[in-house]
């Protein structure tokens, strides 16, 4: 049944990936009363889902690869719509409604075998897994604005003409800004609190050696570079297409400290 | 019953006065009840401007006009419709003011020639007249902005309701032309939500708004420099101010000439406070020629139109507007030929330059676009003057309708007594529930003979229902 209402989520999620592309791209905001709706029927599924699963593996957390693919594809979709109902902007769906789609498809068709390896004590995990997948979708989520930001930059200066394809898109240049820059601002927090409670539980449970793990001093490395990139688009306005190189690399970081995850020996996943 | 007509050409010019006569409708006559609706008026396609502005009602005096219309002998309900591109004369007549010299438009005529001291010969060649469904049709092209010089300008119906409401106010409105507004203003509802036909702007000056509000989204607290005092510019301040600028800087060779545009822009600031008490405030500044370049940065939108033969601005100024705002993104709009601004500041990441051609091809596309979306506008109108007109008719047709039913039960019931009678004279009278039985018989059947003749004066077939 769980896997049904998670299937059930795919196909709205796909719906709301198609229907955003004339709303956000070919100047057709009646689609967005398609894109927006299936995205929020999908949410609620997937949440139903989520939950279920999790219940019904007796544990209360994601712990299981394609638990925290769906947890993933949850929090960037609620991010899309989070993102709608403050700018009325459809635009970021271009990319974030597919990669749900994906994510969600990944945990629903192709449901993991690997596990969290080390012991997992309740409470206070789950705040650290959230928080930092939060952070990781913020940051996703900025650097898909940022190529939106180049996207209708390009289209302003490209001066075409008309309605459809290659017409400026329907989020205005500073709000696609906005969106990148605040995304950021809400993802720092989250990564710091993240890191802080995992750091608590890293010290009780293994003590200082735990924090010379490379996977671990890789993610303290990923959370300086969010700090610089912080700094460095606030203190000179960066925008374009440099924004977009800084962000690239910022989230090329976050994909190592993701892959560190096979190799490490302490924060890893396998097969149990 | 009415039947759908050919599509008849809207608008014709003849030396003669024209008119246009769906035959199919005038034997229905759908404002039978009412009178007959007429539609008389010029427009920027059948008058040159020195013959509309000798029509043209100010609205100080539309509500005058109005009543004196709609006083004039056999016009039983009035509107006129007075904006820079048209006149209009929409009237209920008697049905026996109608074809007088093979036209419908003595009263009319005679009140143009006394209300605007006009030789009605000077202004026939000029005139177009519809009646019953043309004119209805035309009432909802017009509010639709389907008539309009610019096809899909928003303003049309805002001028209709005005008249409407001047009208109503006027008492020359009644049972007739009420049902007829509110259905022209449904109509032109309905082509605004269902197609894009006013989606995007056509003037230079709107164009330049959007696309400002594509690179800032609001434009509440921006800062918008003059560069040169023109009419363009001024015109496109008046925009810009209108969407939220809240900060005018005003720079030209003359300060004199400077200064006089910020007091106009401030003065109709004022004015714009006065009237609406929700409009933002803007202030207005006046920067000296030779200091645009330390006082550009600071403004998000630079409008230039100087007579300047070469450009004011050129890619370094871009860089260095942008170094000093911290990268925040500039539109300069550059109506100036030749051009203020060197193409090339185009090349510089966060500056948006748009020359007049540039402004003009996005402009021409809308209005191309306008085009393609007034087609499945007109089927809506098409399809609308149809449902009203079944509407109408029907409503017409009631009481007809109950009287033939009156008369049909009546005879039914009279001889049934009869044949009941006889029946019981040869003393074989009817059981109740043979009664009853031919009871149900004789409706059925005077149900099934009146179907047709019902159908008929109801205008519509089953067919043509939604």
């Amino acid at each position: 049944m769980t896997l049904l209402w998670l299937r059930l989520a795919v196909l709205l999620y796909g719906i709301a990936a198609l229907a955003v592309l004339p709303a956000a791209l070919y100047d057709r905001p009646r689609w967005r009363h398609i894109a927006v709706p299936a995205t929020i029927a999908a949410a609620l599924f997937h949440f139903v889902s989520l939950t279920e699963t999790l219940n019904a593996a007796h544990h209360r957390l994601p712990i299981e690869t394609h638990e925290l693919q769906s947890l993933l594809a949850l929090i960037l979709a609620l991010a899309f719509l989070l993102v709608y109902a403050r700018y009325r902007s459809v635009s970021l769906g271009i990319f974030v409604l597919p990669i749900a789609f994906l994510l969600a498809t990944l945990a629903a068709f192709r449901p993991g075998q690997e596990t969290f390896s080390a012991p997992i004590r309740t409470g206070w995990i789950f705040l650290h897994i959230v928080f930092l997948l939060a952070a990781y979708a913020a940051l996703f989520v900025s650097l898909l604005a940022s190529l939106l930001y180049l996207i209708q930059e390009r289209r302003l200066k490209r001066k075409s003409t008309g309605h459809g394809w290659l017409s400026p898109l329907d989020t205005p240049l500073e709000t696609i800004d906005q969106i990148a820059l605040k995304s950021l601002l809400f993802g720092l927090p989250c990564m710091t609190a993240g890191l802080l409670i995992g750091s608590v539980i890293a010290q009780q449970d293994y003590g200082a050696k735990y924090f010379t793990d490379p996977k671990i001093l890789l993610t303290f490395g990923l959370w300086l570079a969010y700090i610089a990139m912080i700094f460095i688009r606030r203190a000179s306005g960066l925008r374009g297409r440099r924004a977009v190189y800084l962000s690239s690399f910022v989230f090329l970081v976050v994909l190592f400290v993701w892959a560190a995850n096979q190799f490490s020996a302490v924060h890893r996943f396998s097969i149990p | 019953m009415s039947q759908p007509t050919q599509r008849q050409p809207t608008q014709r010019q003849t030396t003669s006065r024209l008119s246009i006569v769906s035959p199919a409708f005038e034997a229905v006559a759908s404002h039978a009840s009412e009178g007959s609706l007429v539609l008389v008026g010029i427009n920027h396609t059948t008058a040159p401007i020195e013959v509309r502005e000798r029509l043209a009602i100010p609205s100080t005096r539309l509500a005058d006009a109005t009543r004196t219309l709609a006083q004039q002998p056999g016009i039983r309900e009035a509107l006129i419709l007075s904006t820079c591109n048209r006149v209009e004369f929409i009237t209920i007549q008697d049905r026996n003011q109608d074809r007088v010299n093979g036209s419908a438009t003595p009263d009319l005529l005679r009140f143009l020639h006394d209300y605007f001291a006009v030789p009605a010969a000077s202004l026939e060649p000029h005139l177009y007249e519809f009646r019953e469904r043309e004119a209805v049709r035309h009432l909802f092209r017009v509010a639709s902005s389907l008539d309009s010089m610019v096809v899909g300008e928003p303003q049309i119906l805002g001028q209709v309701k005005e008249s409407y409401s001047i009208a109503r106010q006027a008492g020359a409105i009644s049972s007739a032309l009420e049902p007829l507004l509110q259905r022209a203003f449904a109509v032109a509802k309905r082509v605004r939500t269902e197609t894009q036909i006013g989606s995007s702007s056509v003037s230079i000056a709107s164009v330049a708004v959007d696309l400002a509000r594509k690179i800032f989204g609001s434009l509440h607290a921006k800062t918008v420099l003059i560069v040169g005092a023109g009419k363009m510019s001024d015109l496109a301040a008046r925009h810009l101010i209108q969407q939220g600028a809240t900060s005018i800087l005003v720079s030209n060779r003359t300060h004199e000439r400077a200064a006089q545009m910020a007091a106009q822009i401030a003065d109709q600031i004022s004015t714009q406070l006065a009237s609406d008490p929700a409009a933002i405030a803007c202030t207005t500044e006046v920067i000296p020629f030779d200091q645009i370049y330390d006082q550009a940065a600071r403004a998000d939108i630079v409008l230039t139109s100087t007579g300047s033969p070469h450009p004011i601005f050129n890619r370094s100024h871009g860089q260095a507007f942008l170094e000093r705002r911290r990268n925040r993104p500039m539109f300069f709009i550059d109506i100036a030929v030749p051009r203020d601004v060197d193409p090339r500041m185009d090349q510089v990441e966060g500056c948006f330059v748009y020359d007049i051609d540039d402004l003009q091809q996005v402009a021409a596309a809308h209005l191309a676009n306008r085009g393609r979306e007034s087609a499945a506008a007109e089927a809506i109108v098409t399809r609308e003057v149809d449902l009203y007109l079944e509407r109408l008719q029907s409503r017409d047709a009631v009481p007809a309708i109950v009287a033939l039913q009156n008369s049909a039960e009546s005879i039914r019931q009279s001889e049934l007594e009869r044949a009941s009678a006889r029946l019981a004279a040869t003393g074989a009278a009817l059981t109740p529930a043979q009664l009853s039985a031919v009871e149900a018989l004789t409706r059925s059947l005077t149900a099934k003979l009146l179907h047709p003749q019902l159908t008929a004066l109801r205008g519509t077939r089953p067919s043509d229902k939604e």
